[in-house]
């Protein structure tokens, strides 16, 4: 499967809040803990060897779900058949707090379903459409009923 | 590079919604021919392969940094990315092209995270004027799950070093990172620019409050890199991008 790399690489080089040194560990038997440069862009996890300019991978994240398993460390489980792991492990707690809060809220979808449930709320609220004003409301991106189900649910699974 | 392909194909084949698809005649940059392909827009990737129900993916374009040009009348568009490619397509007709280049330019993840912002202003808004209902509304998220606070001042020092972690100013409710708020509204970010205009009539006004941050955060990104002038000078027209931007013009974002 072709993508555009050069792009991509490019836009791993944007500016980002969230870029640390963090310990991580791939999901193969036999990955051992390394030290990499992570930086979140948009809903893609970059990591780098320090001081590189390439990165050495992309993840998208979507389809994944985020666990903290300790004060300092934390999970991204990503929901295909072979439920891959990826680990970090970080200095403070409250920085893994802001890496786990940052990789939620990056989802394209988590931002999607806010979205639509804001507008929904909005218009039950003032009984207008907030996004009649920029001429979206018939977008499908932004449908209620664009194969969503707006149930609570019990894990962060998108 | 490494790109995680398998992660990109399962998103293709859950069922998260699809924003469009349909087929497209895309231009091989090489040869120059078009040759026809099956379309997935979902999310900030456009996916192609040959059709509808083959399991091979061709590939995937991510859609960010990107603008979304029609170049004639008829049925051909283009998606550049400025200093780097440009992918040339031609849809069957007007129509098609219209609704794909609407639905494109809308697609990246910085548009939709302008959005989200602004209806989450609106949101608070309404609820803290007293628009809400009393009583248990299902659809409100309980009190005890989520800090729906008022929007905090912006830091003092609003530091967007590519390599230092920022120190946010308010520590973060001690949630369960296992339940996020699918049926509530994400929870305030101690990050987002102040904004003291009115977010209802000022969508554009949002989008320039938006790129100056952006610029900031580059230009700030930039001094502490020490390659900072070479990547420039690879970019020459970098800046010339969020410039140009004419208010309110969504193609451009």
């Amino acid at each position: 499967m072709r993508f555009n790399e050069k792009e991509l690489i490019s836009l791993s080089r944007q500016p980002s809040e969230m870029a640390s040194e963090l310990t991580m560990r791939g999901p193969k038997k036999g990955d051992v803990f390394k030290k990499r440069l992570v930086k979140l862009v948009v809903n893609f996890l970059f990591y780098f060897r320090t001081d590189e300019e390439e990165p050495i991978g992309a993840l998208l994240l979507e389809q994944c779900r985020v666990e903290r398993e300790d004060s300092l460390t934390f999970t991204i489980i990503f929901l295909d058949e072979a439920e891959r792991k990826y680990q970090f492990e970080c200095d403070t707690e409250e920085q893994c707090g802001e890496w786990t809060d940052s990789i939620i809220k990056a989802s394209y979808e988590f931002m999607r379903k806010n979205l639509i449930f804001y507008r929904t709320e909005i218009h039950k609220l003032t009984g207008k459409d907030p996004l009649e004003q920029y001429g979206i409301s018939d977008e499908t991106r932004f449908q209620v009923s664009n194969g969503l189900q707006l149930k609570a649910r019990e894990t962060s699974s998108l | 590079m490494k790109v995680h392909r398998k992660i990109l194909t399962h998103f293709l084949s859950c069922p998260s919604p699809i924003d469009k698809d349909g087929y497209l005649y895309k231009k091989k940059e090489r040869t120059g021919v078009f040759r026809r392909r099956w379309f997935v827009l979902k999310g900030n990737l456009l996916f192609y392969q040959d059709r509808p129900a083959d399991r091979h993916i061709q590939g995937a374009i991510v859609l960010e940094g990107c603008r979304v040009r029609a170049d004639d009348a008829d049925s051909d568009f283009s998606l550049v990315f400025q200093g780097l490619r440009t992918y040339r397509f031609s849809a069957a007709d007007r129509h098609a092209q219209q609704e794909w280049l609407a639905c494109l330019a809308t697609a990246s993840h910085g548009y939709m995270s302008v959005l989200l912002r602004d209806l989450g202003l609106q949101y608070r808004a309404v609820t803290q004027s007293g628009g809400a209902s009393s009583g248990s509304d299902p659809s409100l998220p309980s009190p005890g799950t989520l800090p729906l606070s008022p929007l905090p001042p912006p830091p003092a020092s609003s530091s967007a070093g590519a390599l230092r972690p920022r120190k946010s100013p308010k520590p973060w409710a001690r949630r369960n990172a296992h339940v996020t708020p699918i049926r509530g509204p994400a929870p305030s970010s101690s990050e987002w620019p102040r904004v003291d205009f009115d977010p209802l009539t000022e969508f554009s006004k949002l989008h320039e409050v938006y790129g100056a941050e952006v610029r900031r955060a580059r230009d700030a990104w930039l001094r502490e890199r020490p390659e900072g002038d070479a990547w420039l000078r690879e970019r020459p027209e970098g800046d010339a991008w969020l410039r140009e931007r004419p208010e309110g013009d969504l193609i451009h974002l």
